[in-house]
């Protein structure tokens, strides 16, 4: 069993004081596809801002381990350059900054000992390009900027494959794509991840897992993971609704969070 | 105030000028003596406060034109480094060094050489354009320029002939102490195209120096002129300049002011649309750091009918730096039918860093199309995290956010050469390495 790359320990994260996550625990090895299910304000961006070390996202308890170094006091660039990378729910717009100016900047961040010029970079970055499917028009515009919600989720894939990263978190991924973007998005997902590589997918629908399978799949609900299991789980999930599920654990509804919290 | 009288005879002698040069002067030199260092009280200054800027005329004398420089022109293939251009005339202090102009071009009819060289080769039409657009009756630096100017630029193109490459003219100020008056006047005839750009900069000097310089552009009926000016000073300079372009018929004017250096740079830049049918755009760029203070003033004038002006200044600024810009839209009388639009935005980097934006308009004519807006904000943390989440460091991610937004001015440069030079210009502006005056030694 090859060592594990990303190591969540009881972690708990509180946002503006208040407590979020209330302890967390997860291990995700080389090759790996984990999902975290849950309903709206159980935690789930909480838990993928708080991997990348979002300011305001506090850790109060716990760590995050990072192939066996904690990550947990580390700056959000720093452990995107050590290798984590995460898609976001709603990527943000950068006015002015070229998608291809913005990659090679970043890739060269990132690659510190094999940097790339930019016809060097071009090359690579076509490549990726050319494997994702993605044309030549959205790497010269501006990044996000007057995207589709397909062409963002596109552009987050095309990011993923570039950087290269060992740990990718996928932040509702499927959020803003009609079925044929999600086809297209999740193939996408699927073709950059590979046996070396640890993937955490959080989603709310079961939709996504239909592309990207998951081996595990864990139910989040009010900051805590409630279950765990294989593929099945999130199938048992879809049919019967986060509200007889919670019936079932015996969850009081006391322990929702507000939307917000995410 | 250190400059007199008989510096204006001296310096007027030492070029050995025409005598209706010397009372042009002379006329200005009176405006100097009844005017006052502006100061709050004056709505045009009301930003910028010379006391708190511990700033006066006293210490500076005139670089005065040296009897043995002399002008090296080279006739041959102009490709420089930084691209290619049709001509160069390059000023250090007072004295222009150095001129050259395409073969080509030259064999075209088209003029570049010193001012101070023109208006003795090329009497009658210097005398027929110089200062018909900038007046010396505005303000003291403006009367001071008009006495004192030396050096400069004069560039003819005449009818119907194209420029197609860049011609460029490089100030340096090279002693320090001094005052420079570097004038331009640029006549561009009637269906003729031409861009003109200027470079000033500094090499590091002991003490302050005032650069207090000129353009005048004279468009001809369906010209084409394209303008850009790229400030670079050193933090000794304190920086006066004036930009007064016209526009007759139908004609196509554009200027880009990008200003970086100096102590304190106070730009105005207006266009006289005076013919029916112009198409103006007016765009600017500043960075301000390091106790830098800019003050701009913009003048979209309308006098003709159905002119189309397209104004935008886009500035950021860090540390305790300060900015001003203030912005006159006036529609005259005849102007109906007039688009005019004017848009300032600035970022701001800093707590202790203040822009200050006021437009005003002045609207003459009913028929008119008309829109001004302001903005200052601050840098989007999210856009920060999001280009952190990708390994970019803190100080990139800004450098990045702050030349996406300068973006919008700089990718409407047409010339891949020029814009170049600008992005360059930029660059080694955002990455730390221009010297304020305490860092230029004392």
């Amino acid at each position: 069993m090859p060592d594990p790359i990303l190591v969540i320990e009881d972690l708990h994260v509180e946002v503006e004081g208040k407590p979020i996550l209330r302890g967390i625990d997860l291990k995700i090895s080389p090759g790996e596809i984990h999902a975290i299910m849950g309903p709206n304000g159980s935690g789930k961006s909480t838990l993928a801002n708080a991997l990348m070390g979002r300011p305001g996202y506090e850790v109060t308890k716990g760590r995050v381990l990072y192939k066996d170094e904690d990550v947990s006091s580390l700056s959000t660039d720093e452990r995107a350059r050590k290798g984590m990378f995460l898609a976001f729910q709603y990527p943000t717009e950068v006015p002015g900054v070229s998608v291809v100016n913005f990659l090679r900047t970043a890739y060269n961040a990132v690659h510190e000992d094999n940097k790339l010029g930019p016809l060097e970079f071009r090359k690579y970055l076509q490549e990726k390009m050319d494997l994702l499917e993605v044309g030549d028009e959205m790497v010269n515009r501006y990044v996000n900027t007057g995207f589709s919600g397909g062409e963002r989720k596109k552009a987050e894939v095309l990011q993923m494959a570039v950087l290269d990263p060992q740990m990718s978190i996928l932040d509702e991924t499927d959020t803003g794509l009609d079925i044929d973007a999600l086809k297209e998005v999740s193939e996408g997902v699927v073709k950059v991840h590979d046996s070396n590589r640890g993937m955490l997918v959080i989603t709310h629908y079961q939709r996504l897992l239909n592309y990207v399978e998951p081996h595990f799949v864990h139910v989040l609900i009010g900051g805590r993971i409630v279950r765990s299991g294989g593929k099945d789980l999130a199938l048992e999930l879809e049919a019967k609704g986060y509200d007889q599920f919670r019936t079932e654990l015996g969850i009081p509804e006391g322990e929702e969070l507000s939307d917000q919290a995410g | 105030m250190s400059f007199t009288k008989e510096d204006v005879e001296q310096l007027s002698a030492a070029l050995r000028e025409p005598r209706w040069v010397l009372e042009r002067r002379l006329d200005a030199w009176k405006i100097v003596e009844d005017s006052e260092l502006p100061h709050g009280k004056i709505e045009a200054w009301r930003y910028t406060d010379f006391r708190r800027l511990k700033f006066s005329l006293d210490p500076f004398r005139l670089a005065a034109p040296q009897e043995t420089t002399e002008i090296t022109e080279v006739q041959e293939t102009l490709v420089k480094e930084e691209g290619e251009r049709g001509g160069y005339v390059v000023q250090r202090d007072a004295d222009v060094v150095h001129q050259e102009l395409s073969p080509d071009l030259a064999a075209q009819g088209v003029i570049l050489m010193s001012l101070d060289k023109a208006v003795v080769e090329h009497e009658e039409i210097v005398q027929e354009h110089l200062f018909t657009q900038t007046k010396p009756d505005d303000h003291l630096f403006a009367a001071l320029h008009c006495s004192l100017f030396s050096g400069g630029t004069f560039l003819y193109v005449p009818k119907g002939v194209s420029v197609s490459v860049p011609i460029e003219s490089q100030r340096w100020i090279d002693e320090g102490g001094t005052g420079i008056f570097p004038h331009s006047l640029i006549v561009v005839e009637e269906g003729a195209e031409l861009t003109y750009f200027e470079r000033f900069q500094s090499i590091p000097i002991p003490n302050d120096s005032i650069s207090n310089g000129a353009v005048e552009v004279v468009a001809g009926p369906r010209s084409h002129v394209g303008f850009v000016a790229l400030q670079e000073y050193g933090g000794r300079v304190w920086n006066f300049q004036r930009i007064d372009m016209s526009a007759a018929r139908d004609a196509v004017i554009r200027s880009l002011i990008v200003t970086l250096g100096g102590r304190f740079s106070r730009q105005e830049v207006r266009t006289a649309m005076r013919g029916e049918g112009v198409d103006c755009e007016m765009l600017g760029l500043y960075f301000a750091e390091k106790g830098q203070h800019f003050d701009f003033r913009t003048f979209q004038d309308h006098i003709g009918p159905r002119c189309r002006s397209d104004l935008l200044y886009k500035g950021a600024l860090k540390d305790d730096s300060r900015t001003v810009y203030s912005g006159m839209i006036r529609v005259e009388p005849h102007a109906e039918g007039t688009d005019a639009y004017q848009t300032n935005r600035n970022l701001v980097l800093s707590d202790h860093a203040k822009a200050d934006s006021k437009p005003e308009l002045e609207i003459l004519n009913n028929d008119v199309k008309c829109s001004h807006g302001a903005s200052v904000g601050q840098m989007n943390e999210e856009e920060i995290f999001y280009l952190m989440t990708r390994g970019i460091e803190r100080p990139q991610a800004e450098r990045l956010i702050v030349n996406g937004f300068f973006e919008e001015v700089v990718g409407r440069v047409r010339q891949d050469e020029i814009r170049q030079v600008l992005s360059d210009a930029i660059e080694h502006k955002l990455t730390g390495r221009w010297h304020s005056a305490g860092e230029e030694g004392a």
